[in-house]
């Protein structure tokens, strides 16, 4: 049977000149990536994603090198080792089962590049991620995902700030981001960083501005019937001068916000016209962190809050205090040290006497 | 008693029952692995079509950046329930329910599999559940993606409740196939066929087993959980009652992770016995090609978090995600240098199933090259939620698995049928099939790049241009799969006589008649050797009477 086996001399016809083609081309192409920065097509407006582009340089001058070989030889070898008219119709191939050093090879090669890409990547990951949390934050700026905008929240400004976000070139930036609904998305392609804005939780994205510029801000998380037209606001990056014009314009304008940050005061909080459900909605970006809505024993840091006014078995709140919206209210003012724990205080917790009162309505009127 | 002693002679693998009579037993609750695989062959094509339409409706829906063929309500409805079908409908089924039952069991030499009462129960979860899924459509499909995300999902109509129950049902129908394989491939190995003597394919579902039944069940407590939260108002999820967004997100990517190499390992085990067959020559590096699926699975355990790094992980967590994620590179890697140097030095029949075959390795290897830009965190920070990935999980999805249930087909259709396909159509079918698909998906990645969330019925006018031919070039891909379809068929009606072994395969499938008898073999045979050694004779004794007019087998008493 030997005689039907096909015999191939070296590696094969043209081998030698087709590999030094596709050689040339890979290199052609990781010459280009070399050369090529991405904001060729895409501008960058923080410092780290020169980084991240470096990255994916690599990683584009890399991966589609490697499709050159495997495209070309699937290729080349189903050409050259085609069956042909003159074969006897059972022809065999060349009956070779393994080769232990190719194979050895083609396992090393590929860990080595795993090794060098992992390197790669570690070396632009642990700068963003890691070491950027213990450099000085900044300026520290909050974002809040919504259906299906986002506001935002600046130190010295009151309230929340809405339509663009603008920011100084060239500065360092601490953006916290969360959500009040469901899970959204904060990615600006010009900056290549996106977190997800999660609710109850508040994730960190830290940065430095470098170029002047409008970025959209776009929602990458699916988060309702308008989220493909969550990408109506802009990241504006701008001289410091011009941020300041826009900054004090919002100080102005927010000047008597109701949710403004607040000092505390020993003044009772006017409870009179709280909205339960704008303290809903509080309630999950300050207090579910350590309280559930459930009964006092469902413990999380806080006890459970359900009916924490109309629970018999509870009368005293943990300051001892008889159950009442105005003792409520002294606790988020002034927070509370106990067995359970630090309760923070208003200016802790960031809470307006307007916040409060939302919140002790709604506590209310859980039941 | 008089059962037990029937045992003795070959063992659990000789035993015979009677072949059942009439239409029922015979082709709707049938417990014969072949009538099943059959069936959940022609099930999930019928879902093929289904959620294919759907495909259809997406991409017409982007034909123009501001939509306007359905409202954005039902966009979203469609693209979830076309991923949750595609996911769980079709491939899922496809991989393991059609070809693992028709194939495997007739590939170690099994009369069966291990448990056939168990089978057909799983088979009959499978389209039930596919009606619930569609039937979510009546009350308000889930609109949150196949992912289902709460607290978004806890805003869904009521159809998102019926997704929770039809997916933990078809996942209930997967478990157990697992666990059947799993022990049909353990216990029911014809004599002398070691494990390093089985076909590559059935490596491939030795492989995939365990992913079915030790995953799958994560995903139905996250699914109950839903369900509970959904319904009864149990908190799991939503932080506004103590519940944790991303414990969901944990809980369904430790399933949803591993589901991908459910997906995919038996596809390998099929084209590792397509490439051998029509290059004429061994596969290359057996050992290493069954070693490596066995790793992708296990290393496919621990790589769930990777689907989560914008999502608020602690940040030294993404470390061992990211890397463990960049190792299975490597068993990828080996496969694929394995099947090009198949390649090497053979003899290549372009039957439709091997241009298939060869198809998959290449459009899999550019999914697995994307797959990196996704391992990596600081690339991942951009990509996640974008096109791209959209791009990347079709070129292994479609451009895979997809690519790898064509070839599959092609290659067991004579076996199941006795006839064979039309291969120009099949040629057609190919030719067709890859240029619209990377037509489709291709620009994906730029688009994705560049700006383009995912899960939008509405986008940037600069995007309008490729989405225009992505749509275009998927109408030429559903094209492409109505000549498919065309084919089977004419071929089921009018196609030449397939006989035994029309591609001179040299595994146990292609050594009995086609279709094969209700007993599969009546003999079981002797396993000597590989099956992949076309010069030598087959590694195979006992199947001389499987040709000719030798009595079938005398069944064991009825039980």
């Amino acid at each position: 049977m030997i005689e039907k086996q096909s015999s191939v001399k070296g590696l094969g016809p043209g081998f030698w000149p087709f590999t030094a083609l596709l050689s040339l081309l890979a290199a052609a192409n990781i010459y280009f990536w070399a050369v090529t920065p991405i904001s060729r097509w895409m501008p960058t407006a923080v410092t780290v994603a020169t980084q991240i582009d470096a990255l994916f340089r690599v990683f584009l001058a890399v991966g589609i090198a490697l499709f050159i070989f495997i495209l070309g030889y699937a290729v080349f070898f189903s050409i050259v080792f085609r069956a042909r008219k003159e074969d006897p119709p059972d022809a065999l191939g060349v009956q070779i089962h393994d080769n232990h050093k190719l194979e050895l090879w083609w396992t090393v090669l590929p860990t080595i590049a795993v090794i060098l890409i992992s390197w790669a990547s570690v070396r632009v990951w642990f700068p963003i991620q890691i070491a950027s949390a213990a450099t000085p934050a900044g300026l520290v700026v909050e974002s809040i995902g919504h259906q299906w905008f986002y506001t935002f929240r600046y130190p010295g400004i009151n309230g929340e700030v809405t339509g663009n976000m603008h920011l100084p070139v060239g500065q360092a930036v601490t953006l916290n981001v969360s959500s009040e609904d469901v899970i959204h998305s904060f990615w600006v392609p010009a900056m290549r960083l996106k977190q997800d804005m999660v609710p109850g939780l508040v994730n960190i994205m830290r940065f430095t501005t470098d170029r002047v510029g409008r970025y959209r801000i776009i929602c990458t998380e699916f988060c309702g019937v308008n989220h493909a037209i969550m990408n109506k606001q802009y990241l504006v990056i701008q001289p410091k001068a011009q941020f300041d014009a826009w900054y004090h314009q919002w100080q102005v304008k927010n000047a008597t916000a109701s949710n403004a940050l607040p000092q505390v005061s020993s003044a009772p909080i006017d409870l009179s016209d709280g909205s339960a459900a704008a303290g809903q909605v509080l309630f999950t970006q300050k207090c579910s962190a350590c309280h559930a809505i459930g009964p006092f024993t469902q413990r999380i840091v806080g006890p459970g809050l359900k009916g924490v006014l109309h629970d018999p078995s509870h009368p005293n709140l943990l300051s001892g205090k008889p159950a009442t919206p105005a003792n409520v209210a002294d606790i988020l003012q002034h927070g509370l040290q106990g067995s359970y724990g630090q309760m923070p205080t208003q200016v802790q917790n960031a809470l307006t006497d307007k916040d409060i009162a939302n919140l002790v309505a709604y506590l209310n009127s859980l039941k | 008693m008089a059962v037990a002693a029937t045992h003795v002679g070959g063992g659990i693998a000789d035993h015979v029952h009677p072949e059942p009579q009439g239409f029922i037993r015979r082709y709707v609750f049938s417990i014969d692995h072949k009538i099943i695989g059959i069936q959940y062959l022609i099930t999930g094509f019928i879902f093929l079509v289904l959620a294919g339409l759907l495909a259809e409706v997406i991409r017409t829906q982007l034909m123009n950046a501001n939509g306007g063929f359905v409202s954005n309500n039902t966009y979203n409805e469609v693209y979830s329930i076309h991923g949750s079908a595609m996911v769980w409908l079709v491939v899922i089924p496809l991989m393991t329910g059609a070809f693992g039952n028709f194939v495997m069991p007739l590939q170690i030499g099994a009369r069966d599999v291990a448990f056939p009462w168990l089978n057909m129960v799983s088979f009959w979860m499978f389209p039930v559940a596919g009606l619930m899924l569609f039937s979510s459509f009546l009350m308000g499909a889930p609109v949150a993606g196949w992912t289902e995300y709460p607290p978004m999902s806890l805003q869904g109509e009521a159809g998102t409740s019926m997704w929770c129950a039809a997916i933990f049902l078809v996942g209930i129908s997967s478990t157990l196939t697992g666990m059947n394989f799993m022990v049909t491939i353990l216990k029911m190995r014809a004599p002398g066929m070691t494990l390093t003597r089985m076909p590559l394919f059935v490596w491939a579902q030795l492989a995939t087993a365990p992913l079915s039944m030790v995953a799958t069940t994560a995903l139905a407590g996250a699914l109950a959980a839903l369900f509970m939260e959904r319904q009864f108002g149990v908190p799991f999820f939503d932080p506004t009652k103590g519940g944790s967004p991303l414990l969901w997100q944990h809980m369904f990517w430790f399933y949803s992770h591993p589901a991908v190499y459910i997906m995919i390992l038996p596809a390998f085990g099929m084209i590792s016995e397509i490439l051998p067959t029509f290059a004429r020559k061994p596969i290359f590096g057996y050992k290493m090609i069954a070693f490596s699926s066995v790793t992708i699975a296990l290393a496919g355990f621990m790589v769930w978090a990777h689907h989560m790094f914008t999502s608020g992980l602690a940040p030294f967590m993404q470390l061992p995600f990211m890397l463990l994620t960049f190792v299975i590179a490597v068993p990828t890697g080996v496969k694929i240098f394995s099947w090009i140097t198949t390649l090497w030095g053979g003899k290549i029949h372009f039957t439709s199933a091997m241009l298939f075959a060869i198809g998959f390795v290449v459009l899999f290897a550019l999914g697995g090259i994307t797959g990196i830009f996704l391992a990596s965190v600081p690339t991942d920070l951009h990509l996640h939620g974008t096109y791209f990935v959209v791009a990347h999980f079709h070129y292994v999805l479609v451009g895979g698995s997809l690519m790898g249930i064509f070839a599959g087909f092609y290659y067991w259709f004579p076996k199941m049928s006795g006839r064979m396909l039309s291969e120009t159509l099949g040629k057609w079918h190919f030719w067709l099939f890859v240029a619209g698909f990377n037509g489709t998906f291709l620009p994906m990645h730029w688009l994705g790049f560049e700006g383009m969330p995912r899960r939008v019925a509405v986008y940037d006018p600069q995007f309008q241009f490729w989405n225009r031919v992505e749509s275009v070039s998927s109408y030429v891909m559903t094209f492409a799969i109505l000549l498919f379809f065309v084919n089977i068929l004419v071929s089921l009606r009018r196609g030449k006589k397939a006989g035994p072994n029309p591609w001179k395969a040299r595994t146990l499938e292609w050594q009995i008649p086609s279709p094969p008898h209700y007993y599969n073999f009546k003999h079981v045979p002797t396993v000597y050797g590989l099956p992949y050694d076309f010069s030598e004779p087959l590694p195979y004794r006992g199947l001389d009477d499987e040709l000719n007019d030798a009595p079938a087998p005398v069944p064991a008493g009825a039980h």
